[in-house]
């Protein structure tokens, strides 16, 4: 069972999309209730994982591999060359990825119910987007890391194009095309290392690019090194995003219908962060070295710009996409400080960031199922007639500002605490980010709770949050606030795969 | 047996597959378009026929390929001319400069 | 006679204390709706409970030695930053005064917020707060201190905007949140940079490089300063004073306990509980001494003319908080905890009061004021105790932790800012008496509303404090001896045992101060034997400022604020023009590109034919020349 558990885990949501199949499309409530336990396997699933991380196991265990395709024939000089196999496995780091994969996903599930037709093609797409970010996490080689990728594309661009709201197919098209150019040079990228070092396996390239002395089927000169990770850091840097490749995110922010934010915010997005974690920063930990600087100023630049542009937006979404941007700049200040601290900030933020934006996307959800805008203008005083959506929604604005007791400080923190070891002085101008942060998001937040109710708040068909909106909202906040409070639950599965990246980088 | 040269079936073979090329390239008359392309195909025939006896390393896999394509090219030749057929019953030519409805 | 184990096992359980009022604040948040007025008994019975065991504590402190327990909370590779408590003098006499007001005004609030529908959530606040301000004073690293400086925060924020649909509540929590944090910004750096040249938050580790010279004398400056920033964020010190005044827009209560005693007294904790970091650097030390009295002066110096009652009083808070840094910047480590200690107890009483002469008249203008000292005959009289011991009015508490300050200022040789000090004092006195004078004395002028004295609930606990006002000064006094300051330094390495006297004459010139100040009022406001007018009234220029605040409001709005917002419509044309703008750019290219080439395509096969011919034969060409596969 072992053996096959992350293939079942990865392949479980098909369960559900079988059994959506034998629902007839018109029973609302049922495929509702398919589509949430159709994630529920994973769920459990990823739940056992980390119980056997917890009770002291290896998750070696898991890996597993099977023969897959095969370019040529080089049996003679070795059977693994030019080989891609079908692997995955799972560390530390992945697993928490698969984790906030599977909850939000069940999460956003329960939150979908405020989708208003085709359930059915709907919960499908919904159930093959889960398998794609599963696989991205658990791919051991670039192949297939690329196909689950591209799994990913996919369901997300119908869910968008379809299910959003007014501008959905502009949002839907800008999303594709932006990603399918990330993805030509993700591509690119792989095809040349496979035809160089004659294999995609993860493990395998890091040890066969950064050892002196071993013979490649033709050698990387070091300025194709440098190619290749720059390419890999606009792949995903258009995925994170970095800026200037952040347009079409903003549109998708707005246009998309909120459950699916909830799942482009809190795991597309951390893809991005994941392959420059994964591949760039794992494969050319060298070059990477030598560009640090040049990625925490993108990083700083990502923060402030963020910030400052997230100051005057009328719409809460476009004022949480841009602090999406922002909060995003603290993954890569992160990251390029290379060192313990940064690495871990970096990987807490993405998670970290990954549960806030969930939760502020679903209270938008919430909200605008009500009062039908988004338009800070057009609210205020919701606390009035929705105390507890105010409420969740002030606590959710307080985690995204980084309050202590709350996931989002501890992973400011230990960024910036990273960042001042490497570089003191822009780590002194990323903190006016800290300020800025607090200054959009409660002028946002403040904007629609505070104040008196305006028109479009006042109607007396506004009701305050239900039991089943609140079970997302309540885990959520309850895992942003276990993390800040105790956060040994992540730093715990993390600190091998740091290590393991740190010691790649010499550093 | 061997007298002859492989350089002159390639010979041959060039100047056939130049006079199909030139044909399918210049012919108005689509029928003889078609008989063209048939020039060229067989044309390749030859070359491979010739490799097959007279190459670096002469094998029947030469040979056994050519009758594969014959038997291809015949029922590429039915498709075409069913095509022609049909096209003739509806625009009364067989002239190809008529039949550019391909177009931007 | 309790053994040593008694004792530690009396502090041992100090972690419980800050978890009482945590516990009220998720109750009441949970089931606050089912509970409705009750909750206020929950949280009154459950921060008693905290102050029990401060006490106990306290006393533990007292009889026994400093107590610390840690465990392991986050690990950064080979670092471990570490969770737990410490129980020394100055966490423990601030656990008692924290959880003392903070008793004192869950029970005040009972009475005065009686008709408030959100009186659950209002406990909970409260809970929430003095939760954070418990943790915050038996932190034992810098880290710990730093989580509860924000949660702190928090809990000032919801309070100040408690009154969510009052725009100048939302506007003032606003204000506060942002300029305490841009204060935290600087505690927040300073900690990092500690963090990175002594490997650890821990206080003792911090103070022993500091004193082994692990830190360069320019690092222990830049450090020292930068966490004094956030001790002005709080402590509402000069230029980021301006939130406190605005945060009066929150319940009465709320700037008793927070801004009065409490919470804005957390900045000179801070500053007391790094002071051996601050003493390692002499200039740090002028500037925590500079910025302490030029905010003492300056704050008084707007109380001077203001209108609203809670205004006065806040100025005054600032005003105050600066003589405490003044203090503990020339070296007074005693006189700054004993006038924290005085301050919170007669600032408290008098928000308390103020809060009652509110509840009663229902106005905030002290002009609209007058003749309550018949009708409240109890608010009147502690209201007046307060003011006495504010005002620094022999044998009162202010008195005595007033001249330890003037005597440290005086003894540090910075007559300068002795000088500030002094005149300080004088305008203290001057507009509390003021203040005094107007509310209480001459004639009613509000007709027809029944003015009638505050229930019972909110009486005791402002003569508890009035009581408080008036002993607290007796334990350290250079007649019955200085216990507080001896306490205090010892045991600690790094702070010698002060017996601080003075000159004799300045406690002569302190009370002379203050009676010239009280005459003055008392002339002006009550004989009205001098015009009001006499040193410019309203709409003169000196009158304008004072009452504008010097404009430093409208200061920070024409420029940081509009820089901000300038900034951010620059980056958002940047943003749609430049950034959006290439790539629609990119994008009209190519479908123009593609429209040119879609020329190419005929409908003729004949020319497909040929051109792919073309490209074969260029392609060979090419393999030709290079040499093909064989180059």
């Amino acid at each position: 069972m072992k053996e096959v558990l992350l293939t079942i885990l990865v392949f479980s949501p098909l369960l559900g999309m079988a059994a959506l199949l034998l629902v007839h499309g018109t029973q609302e409530r049922r495929i509702k209730w398919v589509g949430i336990l159709g994630t529920l396997p994973a769920l459990s699933i990823s739940l056992y994982l980390y119980g056997h991380y917890l009770a002291g196991h290896s998750l070696n265990v898991f890996s597993e591999k099977a023969g897959w395709i095969r370019f040529g024939d080089f049996q003679q000089i070795d059977p693994k060359l030019f080989t891609v196999d079908y692997e995955l496995s799972v560390d530390g780091f992945s697993l928490l990825m698969v984790l906030l994969t599977t909850v939000l996903s069940t999460l956003a599930a329960v939150a979908s119910i405020h989708i208003k037709k085709e359930w059915k093609g709907y919960y499908l797409l919904f159930l093959l987007l889960e398998i794609g970010m599963l696989g991205v996490f658990l791919a051991q080689n670039l192949v297939l890391f690329f196909i689950f990728f591209e799994i990913t594309l996919i369901p997300a661009f119908f869910l968008i194009g379809k299910w959003g709201y007014a501008q959905k197919e502009r949002a839907a098209f800008s999303f594709l095309i932006y990603n399918g150019f990330g993805s030509a040079v993700l591509l690119l990228v792989i095809i040349t290392l496979l035809a160089r070092a004659g294999t995609t396996n993860i493990e395998a390239l890091k040890y066969l690019i950064n050892t002196e002395g071993v013979p490649l089927v033709s050698p990387i000169p070091s300025s194709m090194k440098y190619g290749m990770l720059i390419a890999l850091l606009i792949a995903f840097g258009v995925k994170l995003p970095i800026f200037p490749l952040h347009t079409w995110m903003l549109r998708v922010h707005v246009q998309a219908p909120p459950s699916i934010v909830m799942l482009h915010a809190g795991v597309l997005l951390k893809i991005g962060a994941f392959g420059i974690i994964r591949f760039g920063l794992g494969i050319f930990p060298d070059q990477f070295k030598d560009l640090s600087v040049l990625i925490i100023v993108l990083g700083v630049i990502n923060l402030l710009y963020g910030a400052f542009l997230a100051f005057i937006q009328q719409d809460f979404k476009m004022v949480l996409a841009y602090s999406s941007i922002s909060h995003m700049g603290i993954v890569l200040m992160g990251l390029g400080s290379l060192n313990e601290a940064g690495l871990q900030g970096a990987i807490f933020q993405v998670v970290s960031h990954g549960l806030i934006a969930a939760l502020l996307f679903c209270l938008v959800g919430i909200f605008y199922e009500r009062v039908k805008t988004t338009s800070i203008k057009d609210l205020g005083g919701l606390s009035s007639v929705m105390p507890i959506t105010a409420g969740f929604l002030l606590a959710s604005a307080m985690a995204s500002l980084g309050l202590p007791g709350m996931s989002g400080f501890i992973s400011e923190f230990m960024a910036f605490l990273g960042l001042f070891k490497a570089d003191p002085i822009l780590a002194a101008i990323g903190t006016l980010g800290i300020i800025l942060t607090a200054v959009y998001l409660l002028r946002a937040a403040m904007g629609m709770i505070f104040g008196k109710p305006k028109l479009q708040v006042n109607s007396e068909a506004v009701r305050d949050m239900e039991t089943a909106e609140m079970v997302p909202v309540f885990i959520l906040l309850a895992f942003i606030i276990l993390i800040g409070v105790y956060p040994a639950v992540l730093s715990n599965p993390l600190a091998d795969t740091i290590q393991n990246i740190l010691s790649g980088s010499g550093g | 047996m061997t007298s002859i040269p492989l350089s002159a079936y390639l010979v041959l073979a060039l100047v056939l597959f130049c006079i199909g090329l030139y044909g399918a390239l210049t012919k108005k008359n689509t029928v003889i378009v078609l008989i063209s392309i048939e020039l060229m195909l067989n044309a390749v025939n030859i070359n491979l026929v010739a490799f097959s006896r007279l190459g670096p390393s002469p094998s029947i896999t030469g040979q056994i390929f050519s009758l594969f394509t014959i038997a291809v090219a015949a029922a590429e030749a039915a498709v075409g001319l069913a095509v022609l057929m049909s096209l003739y019953n509806r625009k009364k030519t067989v002239n190809i400069d008529e039949m550019n409805s391909l177009k931007h | 006679m309790l053994d040593k184990g008694d004792e530690d096992a009396m502090m041992e359980i100090a972690w419980i204390i800050p978890l009482f009022p945590l516990l009220s604040f998720l109750l009441l948040l949970a089931a606050g709706r089912v509970l409705k007025e009750k909750s206020a008994y929950i949280g009154i019975l459950l921060t008693l409970c905290s102050f029990l065991f401060s006490v106990l504590v306290l006393w533990g402190r007292i009889r026994g030695d400093t107590y610390k327990a840690e465990a392991d909370w986050l690990n950064i590779g080979e670092a471990h930053i570490k969770a737990g408590f410490e129980v020394n003098q100055l966490n423990a006499l601030m656990l008692v005064i924290v959880s003392l007001v903070s008793f004192l005004v869950h029970l005040y609030s009972k009475g005065y917020m009686q008709r408030e529908d959100r009186l659950p959530v209002f406990y909970a606040y409260l809970g929430l707060f003095t939760f954070a301000m418990l943790g915050l004073v038996i932190s034992p690293n810098l880290l710990q201190l730093y989580i509860f400086w924000e949660l702190v925060g928090l809990g000032s924020f919801l309070l100040i905007g408690f009154y969510f649909y009052k725009e100048e509540a939302k506007a003032a929590a606003k204000k506060a949140f942002i300029m305490t944090r841009i204060g935290d910004v600087g505690l927040f750096i300073g900690m990092i940079l500690l963090f990175w040249k002594t490997g650890s938050f821990d206080f003792q580790v911090i103070f022993q490089e500091v004193e082994g010279g692990g830190i360069t004398q320019s690092m222990i400056t830049l450090t020292a300063i930068l966490i004094f920033i956030g001790a002005m964020g709080k402590s509402g010190q000069f230029p980021l004073h301006t939130w406190l005044p605005d945060a009066m827009e929150g319940p009465t209560p709320v700037s008793a306990l927070i801004h009065a005693a409490t919470m804005v007294a957390a900045g000179v904790y801070l500053v007391a509980a790094m002071y051996p970091l601050f003493l390692a650097s002499t200039s740090a030390m002028l500037i925590v001494a500079s910025i302490g009295g030029l905010t003492a002066i300056f704050a008084a110096s707007i109380g001077l003319v203001q209108r609203d009652i809670k205004r006065i009083l806040a100025y005054s808070t600032v005003s105050q908080l600066g003589y405490m840094m003044l203090a503990l910047g020339t070296g007074g480590y005693t006189a700054g905890v004993f006038h924290l200690m005085t301050h919170a107890f007669f600032k408290a009483l008098l928000f308390l009061a103020a809060g009652s002469v509110i509840h009663a008249v229902h106005t905030q203008d002290v002009e609209e004021m007058g003749g309550l000292w018949k009708k409240l005959r109890i608010t009147g009289p502690v209201f007046l105790i307060g003011t006495l011991a504010i005002s620094g009015v022999p044998l009162f508490s202010g008195f005595f932790s007033k001249d330890e300050i003037l005597s440290s200022a005086w003894e540090n040789g910075n007559y300068v800012l002795f000088g500030l000090a002094v005149i300080a004092a004088f305008f203290t006195a001057f507009y509390m008496f003021r203040l005094f004078f107007l509310v209480f004395s001459g004639r009613l002028k509000k007709q027809g509303v029944l003015v009638h004295e505050s229930p019972r609930s909110m009486t005791f606990p402002m003569i508890i404090l009035a009581v408080l006002a008036v002993i607290s000064g007796y334990i350290n006094t250079p007649w019955f001896g200085t216990f507080l300051g001896s306490w205090l330094t010892e045991g600690n390495p790094y702070l010698e045992p002060e017996h601080r006297s003075g000159p004799v004459w300045i406690m002569g010139a302190a009370t002379l101060v203050s009676l010239a100040g009280i005459a003055l009022a008392y002339l002006i406001y009550r004989r009205n034997s001098i015009s009001r007018e006499w040193l410019g009234g309203e709409g003169s220029f000196l009158h304008t400022v004072l009452y504008n605040k010097y404009y430093v409001d409208e200061f920070y709005q024409g420029t940081i604020v509009w820089l901000t917002g300038f900034v951010s419509i620059f980056l958002s044309y940047i943003d749609r023009f430049i950034v959006e703008g290439l790539v629609n750019g990119i994008a009209a290219s190519i479908h123009k590109l593609g429209r040119l080439l879609s020329r190419f395509q005929t409908g003729q096969t004949q020319h497909y034919g040929a051109i792919a011919f073309l490209g074969l034969a260029v392609l060979v060409i090419i393999f030709a020349l290079t040499g093909g596969m064989f180059g």
